[in-house]
């Protein structure tokens, strides 16, 4: 049944008109982790609670915020292993298009491209829609983005969002607490507060991730560099992206308390 | 014979201050045969980027409609203008696409950078690029134009200087080729406006 | 050693092309017409490789019928050029690409402007007001050179045909006796006799 020419997509109409599939992998998100993504001036942050079922897990191991390209992460909240199957392609695609045009994808490139690949899994024969959203952290040429990618694969941009178990109280909290001016530091801070509301347990820097978008200046070789002097070396702006080391975790955490 | 050479052409391209200039011969021909004097060489990607073909004419024009393709992909789905470093590495990964059975052309493109900077660009036929400070060439009047650029190039000339210096130098090249020639168009791209003229040469 | 030429007058495209099917040094038959028609109003004649040249031409007239019948409208004299030239390029990159030289002459039927188009077998295509394939080329187009302008009535088209005619059977060395030749005007595509 589930191959070849009559293997139908699992996904179809209810005759209610809805897609119930896709409705049951928002639930398998919604009982997902919490994760966040705030928009600051200069930069984006998404962050998650890192929980590991037993103490016994080597919880350096997991790893949920993760880079895609130079100036792309993402978190996601629901399935573990459908979340990795959508790194890889996210990974591949950003390759893909730095290989055309020896550049990192804007990052609303890369968020169709990731929402294009969940859309097909909702209609292609023999495959089941991903259970998990996404936040995707980008900074680019027109600046900071944060957008949300659901396995419908319908996206939406942010100012600051929650996903997965305990989004309404996150979101709430937002609410009340974002404002335009926020610069990277104030948004992580707003980003472990708000994890912390839903928080069990004592938050370690062992149990958070966090990763940043933000702009560097990079100094770069103009084409035909070799013995050019004329106007000499150019700097420009880039995005990057990387993940918070435990120490500065650590940091954050201790102005908190 | 070299199936580079089987139609004839030239193409230059020439920096200058804050504009850039593209410019080639316009003979269509088969070997020795003169066909047509009004062949495009060179085509518009936006009002900041030209790119001039050179080589094996029905290349010329699968390319450039290659180009026109991937470019509209490109503004359709980016919602921006390509930038000319992009084009160029565009262009290069469309020719390396067929490293094993190339199209027998060697572009070479020509534009104005985001900050008005100037920009020229050349590539092989599998698509490997070079990023000049001076002038490129293509075409079977290469070495032609090598000459003549060499001798008649120099920094910072202003739009009109330009057009003169470039014109100058594809009108004599190719008058010492024997399947280039038969009047030229010069392209000089300014930051507000492109400037085209078409010239007659020795129509003989 | 086959010949075909074309020019556009004043409100027709004329093209002329020998009636003769030769294999090697052997005639097979004289009065073979090496052209197919594409539309109302447009024209492609060929000539090449024997069998290239029918395979292609059907294949290409096929298409651009299944495209008038499809769309209900007829695609303009350039358009056919755009999609012939296209399939040609195509199949240059294939392990046999065809070989055929071809012509495509229209004429537009609303404004009656004529329109000539040349393609070699490497798939060059251009906009022509006059043009030659093959050796011919060679000994008419000089010829056109000398009396060909914008504004050729019929009657003088015909006359700048028997000119380029009789200095092929002056200069060239193929025995080529019989030729068609083809009008495409306001009025549709006819043939005309010398």
């Amino acid at each position: 049944m589930a191959d070849g020419r009559y293997s139908f997509s699992l996904t179809t109409f209810s005759p209610s008109g809805k897609l119930v599939q896709i409705e049951h992998a928002l639930t398998a998100v919604n009982q997902g982790i919490t994760s966040i993504g705030i928009k600051a001036a200069n930069g984006i942050v998404i962050a998650t609670e890192k929980k590991s079922s037993s103490p016994l897990v080597d919880d350096k191991t997991l790893e949920k915020v993760t880079m895609i390209c130079k100036n792309i992460g993402l978190v996601y909240s629901g399935m573990g292993p459908d979340a990795r199957v959508l790194v890889d392609k996210a990974r591949k695609a950003a390759q893909e298009y730095k290989k055309i045009y020896m550049e990192e994808p804007p990052t609303l490139i890369l968020v169709t491209e990731i929402a294009t690949v969940m859309q097909e899994f909702t209609q292609s024969g023999g495959v089941r829609p991903f259970g998990v959203s996404v936040l995707v952290a980008g900074f680019d040429e027109k600046g900071p983005s944060l957008y949300q990618i659901d396995p419908s694969g319908s996206y939406f941009a942010w100012k600051a969002t929650a996903i997965g178990k305990n989004m309404i109280n996150a979101k709430t909290f937002l609410e009340k607490r974002y404002n335009e001016q926020m610069e990277i530091d104030d948004a992580i801070h707003t980003a472990i507060i708000t994890l912390k509301e839903g928080f069990e347990g004592a938050m370690t820097d062992n149990s958070l991730e966090i990763g940043i978008c933000y702009c560097e200046d990079e100094e770069f070789s103009l084409p035909g560099e070799a013995g050019f002097v004329e106007g000499g070396k150019k700097i420009r702006k880039v995005g990057k992206f990387r993940k918070l080391v435990n120490e500065e975790v650590k940091d954050y955490l201790a102005n908190i308390a | 014979m070299s199936i580079m050479s089987y139609n004839g052409g030239a193409i230059v391209a020439m920096k200058g201050k804050n504009c850039v200039a593209i410019a080639s011969d316009r003979r269509f021909g088969v070997q020795a045969l003169t066909l047509t004097h009004d062949f495009q060489k060179v085509f518009e990607i936006n009002d900041k980027i030209y790119i001039g073909l050179g080589g094996l004419a029905t290349d010329v024009q699968t390319l450039s409609e290659t180009f026109r393709y991937r470019v509209n992909m490109y503004n359709l789905k980016e919602e921006r203008e390509i930038q000319p470093k992009t084009f160029a590495h565009l262009v290069s990964s469309t020719l390396y696409e067929k490293r094993f059975g190339p199209y027998y052309c060697e572009p070479v493109i020509a534009g104005l950078e985001k900050d008005g900077s100037p920009f020229i660009c050349s590539t092989d036929l599998i698509g490997c690029t070079t990023f000049p400070n001076d002038f490129v060439v293509t075409g079977t009047a290469e070495q032609q134009l090598y000459g003549m650029c060499e001798s008649l190039w120099e920094p910072n000339l202003e739009p009109e200087d330009l057009f003169e210096i470039i014109s100058q130098a594809l009108l004599n090249a190719v008058d010492r080729d024997a399947v280039s020639g038969w009047g030229a168009i010069v392209h000089v791209i300014t930051e507000d406006k492109v400037i085209t003229r078409t010239l007659r040469g020795r129509m003989d | 050693m086959e010949i075909l030429f074309g020019f556009v007058g004043k409100d027709y495209a004329l093209t002329a092309s020998d009636n003769t099917a030769a294999r090697s040094i052997v005639v097979q038959k004289r009065g073979e017409d090496k052209s197919r028609i594409l539309s109302k109003h447009t024209l492609l004649s060929y000539n090449g490789e024997a069998g290239d040249t029918c395979q292609f031409s059907d294949y290409i007239a096929a298409n651009i019928k299944l495209y008038e019948i499809k769309n209900g409208v007829a695609l303009s004299t350039a358009a056919c050029t755009k999609f012939t030239r296209r399939e040609l390029a195509n199949s240059l990159r294939s392990r046999n690409a065809y070989q055929v030289n071809l012509l495509i002459s229209g004429s537009d039927p609303k404004t009656g402007v004529p329109s000539l188009f040349w393609l070699d077998h490497l798939a060059s295509a251009n906009k022509v007001n006059y043009t030659a394939h093959g050796y011919a080329s060679y000994f008419i187009l000089s010829t056109m050179d000398l009396y060909w302008h914008e504004n050729l009535t019929l009657e003088e088209g015909l006359g700048l045909v028997k000119k380029c005619l009789k200095e092929l059977k002056i200069r060239f060395i193929g025995n080529l006796p019989d030729f068609f030749i083809k009008v495409v005007d306001k009025n549709g595509i006819r043939e005309i006799k010398l």
